[in-house]
Parts: structure tokens; C-alpha cells; sequence
């Protein structure tokens, strides 16, 4: 059993739980009088007439071939897709994590003021669900500063300068490290992360990594369910493009592909990351089903949007380009083309024809 | 006398402004850290000083480093005040790349290479006297 203490730092355990957000009390006074409120109906507008505007950019794409851009993760539309797709599920984003114990507050308010507080209450899930960005694996470094051959054996120990100008960024500060050899070099990113932990410490991060991080431990925390306490972990303790941060990630995402339990991610901050991780392997198969099932049809649609943008010279984006599709034909053409288990795909998409038809009959 | 005058007008201070290495270990453990300081020359090394511009920890850690600190803008401000370093700053300045080598680094390094080689030369002698013997 991994104790608890390697997830949640230094914070003690505690049985009960207490919020601290007087918002969420009224969310959810909210909530028990309005139920069935989801933004998927909100939101079918918006999708519509987004899913066309991404058609009317894909023919412009597909003609200039030669001038195509990969889309990049921090891209204003494609982040629009994912923070639609990763859904606002205020009871979720808001349930209680492990604090310190402190009685509920209870306030009397009137409509009005409730109103009121459920939108600051969105709001601040909306800054909550914010996406760690997704950056591509930092190059090490190799610099050497100066070679001086007399300082040979002037010591058994590296000297480690570090710069505390208080002003500068992490980035561009100058750490360096004269050897016993005598060079002069700058410092690895292993070396600066270290570092810059000791003279400028975060919070939550520790000088060497937990041993949770390791594969055997890996398995075992996803065995327990626990994705989203792994990749808030990794968050603390990992830059975001250090080969350790992108290595984890990629070792939960494939964990929970080959699990399917899509939906521990769902209202999380990581759904983004996910979904963009599987669109660029290619491999949607899985999650696409699993919305299917769960009779989410517009975030199937823009998720075969984003795939459309993301590979816009598979069979896929061309022929949905090609015949202006949109809604369940985009559905329809991707479980043609592109899918593996095209089956599963048509099966589940009859069935909610099958169901939709139920329902207006 | 300088003492009794420093007492008696409280903006006087002798000699000149330094930045020198100041022991930060209270004296009680045997474990010395040092504070890279700007300070008045007539000052005890530890007492009150004018501003720390860094550190440097003289024992090394679990990945062999000796951790130095240095904060270079405020360096700078200090000898640009005119304040002198003193010889072990100026040397851990100069292995920092700050300043430009300090000559005595390059004395010791080559004594210490001396000894080195003689220490080499005369543990092999001592093996053959003891397979002679």
C-alpha cells in the first residue's frame, strides 16, 4: 500500500473531509433542485456551428498542402475543442480534497445572490480546469564555458555557482559548474531543476524525485485508480517539458486507453492532455466508443473535428471535407475509414440512433 | 581611541568597505557554512554586516558538489561602491567565471599536483621495498 503521504505532500491525512468554498454549498443547493442541469444542451448550438466553421478551414488546409501547420496544443481552437469535450462537472471539480478539518459554512442568500454565486462558482472551475500546457521534450545541454587545463586536481569536488539576481527568470538564469578537471560548463536540467529547488524552493516539490515515479510503483498507484492524484503529483514535481514529466504522462495515458476508464479524467484539468496525447497516436477508437456509450454525440463530433484538423491528409478529414459533413455522418465516415474496431464504432452508433429515435417516437 | 569613538558617533566606521566570507554556523557545530557578505573592514568576521551577497557551503553533498551562491547584480553595485574582495572570494569569484582567475588558484593547483605526482612516486617505491623485503 502506498501511504498517502507520497500523494498528498506534507499534508496530514484526515478521514473527514471539509470544503472551504462557501460556493460550492450553494452549487450544490443548486444542484439538488436542478438535477438534469448539463452543458451538453448548452453547448449543442455552439458545437453546430463550430463543427462548420472547422469544415469551412479544412478545404483551405487540404489545397495548399505545401502550406499546412500542424496544429500546435495551445492553439485558440483546438483548446476551445478540448475544454469542450473535457466537460464542466461542478460536483466533480469541487468534491472535497483532503484539507484540514473545518466546520461548513452555511450562508442564507436569495435567488438573486445564489445566481450569483454558482457563476463565480463556474468561473472559478473554468480557472480550476486550466490545461498544463503539452511541450515537446526539452534538448539537453551541452555548453562549455571554458577549458583550463592548470586547474587540474585542484580539488576532489565540483564547485556549483549559482546566480540569485532576484529578477530574472528560472529560464535564463546562470548556473555553472567548474569541475575538478578544470571546464567550466553550464549545468544539466536535472542539475538546474535541483537547484533552483534548493535556493528557490516550491512548494510540494521535492530535491529528488518520490519513488512513486518509478514503473513498478506506476502500476501499482494505477491499479488503486488514482490517475488524476499521479498527474497532479507530476505536475508539482516535474517541469513540463523535462523527459520525466512526458514520460509519466505517457505511461498514465496508455494505462487508462488500455483500461478504458476515460471517465477519471473527465472533469479534470488532464482531459485535454489526454485527448490530444490519443488524437496525435491516432488511436480515438476507445474514447469515441466510450462517449458513444455514455450518449455524449456532440463531443464525439468535435473530437472527430480535432482529429480532422490535427491529420488533415488522412482518408478521414478528406472525404468529410470533400461531402460537407457534419453531425452523425462525420461519425459515420471516420468509422469507415479510420477506425480500428470499426464494428464497436457502428454498433454503438446504431444503438443510439436506436435510442434517439425511441425518444422522439 | 577607534573603539570609543565608534561608540561616540554612531555613523563612524574605520577603514573601507569588503565582501568576505562570514561563518554562519553559531560556533556550536562542528560543520562550518559560510555567507558571502558585503561589511565595514574593522568589523568581526561575524558580526553585523551591511548585506549578504550569496553563500558557500565547504563541505560537499551527496552528488560531490560544493553549492555556491552569488548575487551578482548587488556584486557589482558593491564593487562599482568600491569594496574589495578579499583572496577567498576573489578566488571562488574567479572559478565562477565572474572574475577572471585569480593567480593563486593556478599556484595551488600546480603545488597540489607536485604532491600528488610525489605521493605516486613514492608509494610505488614503497611497494617494491616491500616486495624487496
Amino acid at each position: 500500500m502506498i501511504p498517502t503521504s507520497y500523494v498528498f505532500g506534507h499534508e496530514s491525512v484526515i478521514d473527514e473531509v471539509a470544503t472551504n468554498m462557501a460556493a460550492f454549498s450553494a452549487a450544490r443547493c443548486l444542484f439538488r433542485s436542478y438535477s438534469l442541469v448539463k452543458n451538453v444542451d448548452q453547448n449543442t448550438g455552439i458545437l453546430i456551428r463550430c463543427s462548420r466553421r472547422m469544415l469551412c478551414s479544412a478545404p483551405s488546409d487540404s489545397s495548399s498542402p505545401d502550406a499546412h501547420v500542424k496544429p500546435q496544443f495551445m492553439d485558440s481552437e483546438v483548446q476551445d475543442i478540448l475544454t469542450r469535450i473535457t466537460g464542466l462537472n461542478l460536483e466533480k471539480v469541487f468534491r472535497p480534497i483532503k484539507q484540514e478539518l473545518k466546520p461548513p459554512k452555511y450562508k442564507l442568500m436569495t435567488d438573486a445572490q445564489l445566481e450569483e454565486a454558482t457563476q463565480s462558482a463556474r468561473e472559478q472551475a473554468q480557472r480550476l480546469l486550466k490545461m498544463p500546457p503539452v511541450l515537446p521534450e526539452r534538448k539537453p545541454i551541452n555548453d562549455v564555458l571554458s577549458e583550463d587545463k592548470i586547474l587540474e586536481g585542484m580539488d576532489t569536488a565540483k564547485y556549483v555557482f549559482t546566480d540569485i539576481t532576484f529578477n530574472i527568470p528560472h529560464r535564463e538564469r546562470f548556473i555553472v559548474i567548474r569541475e575538478p578537471t578544470g571546464t567550466l560548463r553550464k549545468a544539466s536540467w536535472e542539475e538546474r531543476d535541483r537547484i533552483l529547488q534548493v535556493y528557490f524552493p516550491k512548494e510540494g516539490r521535492r530535491l529528488t524525485a518520490p519513488p512513486v515515479f518509478k514503473e513498478e510503483n506506476l502500476k501499482m498507484v494505477f491499479g488503486q485508480d488514482r490517475h488524476e492524484d499521479m498527474l497532479d503529483l507530476c505536475q508539482v514535481q516535474f517541469e513540463p517539458d523535462s523527459s520525466e514529466y512526458i514520460r509519466v504522462h505517457a505511461a498514465t495515458y496508455e494505462d487508462l486507453e488500455k483500461m478504458g476508464k476515460y471517465d477519471l479524467l473527465r472533469s479534470t484539468r488532464h482531459f485535454g492532455g489526454l485527448v490530444w496525447y490519443l488524437v496525435n497516436a491516432r488511436r480515438v477508437d476507445g474514447l469515441m466508443i466510450d462517449m458513444l456509450q455514455k450518449d455524449l454525440l456532440q463531443d464525439a463530433v468535435s473530437l472527430v473535428g480535432l482529429f480532422n484538423k490535427v491529420h488533415p491528409h488522412s482518408e478521414t478529414a478528406q472525404e468529410a471535407s470533400s461531402q460537407q459533413a457534419y453531425g452523425l455522418d462525420l461519425l459515420k465516415i471516420y468509422a469507415k475509414r479510420e477506425s480500428q474496431r470499426a464494428g464497436y464504432v457502428e454498433l454503438a452508433l446504431q444503438a443510439y440512433e436506436q435510442t434517439s429515435a425511441e425518444s422522439t417516437v | 581611541m577607534v573603539r570609543l569613538s565608534s561608540f561616540l558617533l554612531k555613523t563612524y566606521h574605520g577603514g573601507h568597505i569588503v565582501i568576505r566570507l562570514a561563518m554562519a554556523g553559531h560556533k556550536q557545530s562542528n560543520r562550518p557554512f559560510y555567507r558571502i557578505v558585503a561589511a565595514y573592514n574593522k568589523r568581526a568576521r561575524d558580526s553585523k554586516y551591511i548585506e549578504q551577497l550569496g553563500s558557500y557551503d565547504p563541505l560537499p553533498n551527496i552528488y560531490n558538489e560544493k553549492l555556491v551562491s552569488f548575487n551578482s547584480d548587488r556584486i557589482k553595485y558593491w564593487m562599482g561602491c568600491g569594496a574589495h574582495p578579499t583572496k577567498p572570494v576573489a578566488k571562488l569569484l574567479g572559478f565562477a567565471g565572474f572574475f577572471p582567475l585569480h593567480p593563486m588558484t593556478v599556484t595551488e593547483a600546480e603545488r597540489r599536483r607536485a604532491l600528488a605526482e610525489q605521493a605516486e612516486g613514492a608509494a610505488p617505491e614503497e611497494v617494491v621495498k616491500q616486495q624487496e623485503l
